[in-house]
Formats: structure tokens, C-alpha cells, sequence
């Protein structure tokens, strides 16, 4: 039980600091968006990505189009279903790192565009999203399962 | 096809021998050609090089400088800001920064002191240039007026590297205590305030709060920097070129004057290869091959010489006029580096023009009547 509990402390010492770590790890130059097919690379700050089990990677240049890809699948990816998926990670506007797609929250409606327009602008906390709600004229702001096609459709 | 290379060799091959014939006469035109190549391409380097260090350096600058006006004046910033401006959303860091500059009388110079961790007290560290000039290397000891009037003095313990001196040249890092002492700034003062704001898109916000947050506090943005510096030694780039384009004018009278006023000799060369059945094509073709080896071989040693002039000769011919916003400031040296469109732009400023000024002479030269001129 004790190594349990210590290999279970290992863990958390050292997924810890991975999750709080840098950026996402940049994409080679010929990497293109699953959705819109644009380059990604030219495009740390809203960078976005999606990891399934068997070792595939899905990039995206945006959050918009990683919920594209996600809540519509099969149209862009016939290998993999919404089951394989291992890992969402999506890029914190204010700090640039990366962080888990599933627990950010996404900022809808403000004046910070992303490489295709309006964007799903993600925040890792209640007080970063009130902060951005309140700098950049946001209307909502929403959890990852919130996310709907016909609220997608409002972003084009 | 391999009969049109043929042609062309051969071509190329009466062209090389008729230059060569009148070895004087080109000498001096592509000596002339190779001076305003140079002259050209030195200001296109220098002005290239330069923009890029500074943009280099200022790529590892913080995104927005925090500075403090009291009467319009910039006053030294209270130390207490720092916690208020690193509260902010979207800043990950904000360093209070201690620096200033001072004035040598006897070197005549400028050099700027700034507050670094890397310095224990009674121990400073030169900029590499600095070094040079007043001769003190690590093991040293240096002294500087205090505001007060003493004598104060330091050990050298390192030269900082000479990497890029654009802003390292006359630097001298010291420690926080020290430098009060040297200077009488009071605690509880600092010069400024570096912040970083990871993300680009958020620096006017954060701009704009630290703005709301100390109504006279002044925020210069990296951009707005790095815009200035662009700006100006494009207008000092500019100035260079106009003051060259005169030169450039005059060569261009002197190559279509050259081109057109052909000698009685030449003239009637050209006939003599007309009556032995060479036509107009052959000729205009001829002139081409000509101008292009002028052309080429200036165009080469030009721009070779303004490549080894910039970044080996320190711009020693035009340093004056284009790095010159202090007399006083120690000698850098610039990264070597030259991309294509530098030698494009030099191409399309020199040899273009020559080959416009040239190439209607060419043709009138070769559309000469044999007859009229043999006879």
C-alpha cells in the first residue's frame, strides 16, 4: 500500500509540473490544420492538437477547428473515432502554454481573432475567463462538452 | 539547340577579345562601374545589417518597457509598481530594472551602467569595447567619479562576450548597492520596468491597464521600438542612397556617353563584320555580351568588395554618415549576413540601368551602313 501511494506521489510530482510546462511542442512547417488544411506552425498562439491511442496526432490551427474536427469526425478522419481520442491540448491565450482542451474554458464572441476569425479563445480558470470576458467584449464562456455544431456555425 | 550554345560561345568569345582589345578604354569603365557597385551595395549592407542586429537584440527584449513622467519628464520609477503591474492578467514576469549612464572625460564616451545579479559588490563587468578602449581587462581595477565627488574603484572580473556589441559595447554591470552609491539614486527607486507579456496580441491591453493603473506612467511596446529603429536608419539608409544616386547619375551619363560616341575605329569594325555577312542580330547580340561581362565582372567585384568592407572593414568609408547617433560610442561590428533580395535590389540599381542606358547606342551602332562607313 506505502508503494503505492509513493509511486502514485511519483506520478502527480511529475505529471504536475508536464501539464504547467511550455507551449505545445512546434509542429514541423509542412504540418497542416486537419480542417481548413493551413499551415500551423505560423501559428503558436492558438495552436491546438488532438492525440489519439494508437500514437496519431490531429493539428489545428485554432480551437474552432479542433471542435470542427471533434464533434464531426467522421468527415475528416475515417481511422479514428471520438473514443480513440487520448488527449486534447489546446494553447492558454494569456500564457501560451499548453493545456488540457477538456478542462479549459472557451471565451465566445470577443475582439481576438485567431487565424481564422472569430474564435473559442481557451483559459484555464473562472478568473482568466472573466478577465478576458471583460478586456475583449466576450459573451460567454463555455466548457469543453458545451461546445455545439450549431454554436460552431454562429463562428464562420 | 546545342548549335544556338555554339553560336553564342563564339559570340561571347569575339565580344571577350573586342573588350580586350581596347583594354584602356574598358578598364576604366569598370573600374568606374565597380566603384559605384560598391558604393551602392556598402550602404544597402550596412543599412541591412544594421536593422537586422537591432532586431535581433531586440527579439530577446521585454514586450513592453514600464516608464514613469512627472512634468512631462521622465522621473525614476517607484520599486512598489512592480507587484501592482505583475498582478496584471496576461504579464508573465516584471523585472525592475536599474540603470543609467555616465560620462567619461577622458575618453569622451558614454557608457551606460546597469544593475546585473552577475556582479558581487566591489566587482564590475565591462562591455567588450569598453574594455578595449580603457584598457582594463578582468583582474583589473577600475575607478569612476562618484556623484559626490570621491573616487571610487572596482575589480574587473569579465568582459562580456563580443558576440554582438550593438548594445553590449560600452555596458558596465554592477551591483545594486554600488551603483547607489556611485550615483546617489535613492532606494526604493528603480530606472524602469521590463514586462513580459507572452502572448503579442495582449500587449496593447496590458499596455492600456498599466496606463489606467499610474496615469503617468509611460509604456513603450518592443514594436513601437523596433519600428523607431527600422525608421530610422531607413531614413538614414535613404539620405545615403539620394546623396549616391548623384553618382549613380553620373556614371549612367558616362556609360550612355561611352556607348554612344563610338570611335571611328569601332565604327568601322562594325561595318567591316556587316560586309562579311554578320547582320544586325549578330551585332546587337555581340554588343549584349559585351555590356553582360562588363556588367557581371563589376557587378561581382562590387559587390565582393562592399561584402568585405561592411563586415570585415567595419564600414570604414561610410560608417560616419549612417551609424552616427553618438560620436562618442565604442566601435561594433555587425553580424555578417546577406540575403538575395539585397543583392537583387543592388542589381536592379546598377546594372539595369546601365543596360538601359547602352542598349539604344548598341542598336544604332549596329544598324551603321557598311558602305558609308568603309568608304
Amino acid at each position: 500500500m506505502p508503494r503505492t501511494i509513493s509511486a502514485l506521489l511519483l506520478l502527480l510530482a511529475f505529471a504536475v509540473p508536464a501539464l504547467a510546462a511550455g507551449p505545445l511542442p512546434k509542429p514541423a512547417a509542412n504540418v497542416k490544420c486537419q480542417v481548413c488544411g493551413m499551415f500551423v506552425a505560423k501559428y503558436p498562439d492558438f495552436l491546438a492538437r488532438i492525440a489519439f491511442r494508437d500514437g496519431a496526432v490531429a493539428w489545428f490551427d485554432g480551437p474552432k477547428d479542433l471542435f470542427r474536427f471533434y464533434n464531426n469526425m467522421a468527415a475528416y478522419d475515417r481511422r479514428h473515432q471520438k473514443k480513440d481520442v487520448a488527449e486534447v491540448t489546446v494553447t492558454n491565450y494569456y500564457s501560451l502554454a499548453a493545456i488540457d482542451g477538456k478542462k479549459a474554458l472557451y471565451v465566445l464572441g470577443t475582439d481576438v481573432f485567431g487565424p481564422m476569425g472569430k474564435e473559442l479563445v481557451p483559459c484555464s480558470s473562472r478568473a482568466e475567463a472573466n478577465d478576458l470576458m471583460k478586456d475583449h467584449k466576450g459573451t460567454r464562456i463555455l466548457r469543453f462538452t458545451e461546445v455545439t455544431p450549431a454554436l460552431l456555425k454562429g463562428l464562420e | 539547340m546545342l548549335r544556338a550554345v555554339e553560336r553564342h560561345r563564339h559570340l561571347l568569345d569575339f565580344a571577350l577579345a573586342s573588350l580586350l582589345r581596347r583594354k584602356g578604354k574598358n578598364a576604366a569603365l569598370i573600374g568606374v562601374y565597380t566603384l559605384v557597385v560598391f558604393l551602392l551595395g556598402s550602404t544597402l549592407f550596412f543599412t541591412h545589417g544594421i536593422k537586422r542586429e537591432a532586431a535581433r537584440l531586440l527579439a530577446e527584449a521585454p514586450e513592453i518597457v514600464v516608464q514613469r513622467t512627472v512634468m512631462g519628464r521622465y522621473e525614476p520609477v517607484p520599486a512598489d509598481w512592480t507587484e501592482k503591474v505583475r498582478a496584471l492578467r496576461g504579464v508573465s514576469e516584471v523585472q525592475p530594472r536599474l540603470w543609467g549612464y555616465y560620462f567619461d572625460p577622458g575618453l569622451k564616451a558614454n557608457y551606460t551602467f546597469l544593475v546585473d545579479r552577475r556582479a558581487e559588490p566591489g566587482k564590475v563587468l565591462l562591455g567588450a569595447a569598453l574594455s578595449r578602449a580603457r584598457g582594463a581587462y578582468p583582474g583589473d581595477t577600475i575607478s569612476f567619479d562618484a556623484f559626490d565627488g570621491t573616487f571610487t574603484s572596482f575589480e574587473v572580473t569579465g568582459v562580456l562576450s563580443e558576440a554582438s556589441e550593438l548594445l553590449s559595447a560600452d555596458l558596465i554591470l554592477i551591483a545594486e548597492g554600488d551603483y547607489r552609491r556611485l550615483t546617489g539614486a535613492p532606494a526604493g527607486l528603480v530606472t524602469d520596468l521590463a514586462v513580459r507579456v507572452p502572448n503579442a496580441k495582449e500587449v496593447p491591453a496590458v499596455a492600456e491597464k498599466i496606463a489606467g493603473l499610474f496615469p503617468h506612467a509611460r509604456p513603450i511596446l518592443r514594436s513601437e521600438i523596433l519600428r523607431t529603429y527600422d525608421s530610422l536608419f531607413d531614413w538614414r539608409g535613404g539620405m545615403m542612397l539620394a546623396v549616391l544616386s548623384a553618382t549613380l547619375l553620373a556614371f549612367l551619363i558616362l556609360a550612355w556617353d561611352k556607348a554612344t560616341a563610338l570611335s571611328a575605329e569601332e565604327r568601322r569594325e562594325i561595318g567591316i563584320l556587316k560586309a562579311v555577312g554578320w547582320d544586325t542580330g549578330d551585332i546587337m547580340l555581340m554588343k549584349f555580351w559585351e555590356g553582360c561581362s562588363v556588367s557581371l565582372l563589376a557587378f561581382g567585384a562590387g559587390s565582393l568588395l562592399a561584402y568585405w568592407h561592411v563586415f570585415a572593414g567595419n564600414g570604414f568609408v561610410i560608417v560616419a554618415a549612417l551609424k552616427g547617433w553618438s560620436t562618442l560610442y565604442p566601435s561594433f561590428r555587425i553580424a555578417p549576413y546577406l540575403g538575395p533580395e539585397q543583392l537583387i535590389t543592388l542589381f536592379f540599381l546598377t546594372v539595369v540601368p546601365y543596360t538601359a542606358a547602352t542598349i539604344v547606342p548598341a542598336w544604332r551602332a549596329a544598324t551603321v551602313d557598311p558602305d558609308q562607313v568603309m568608304r
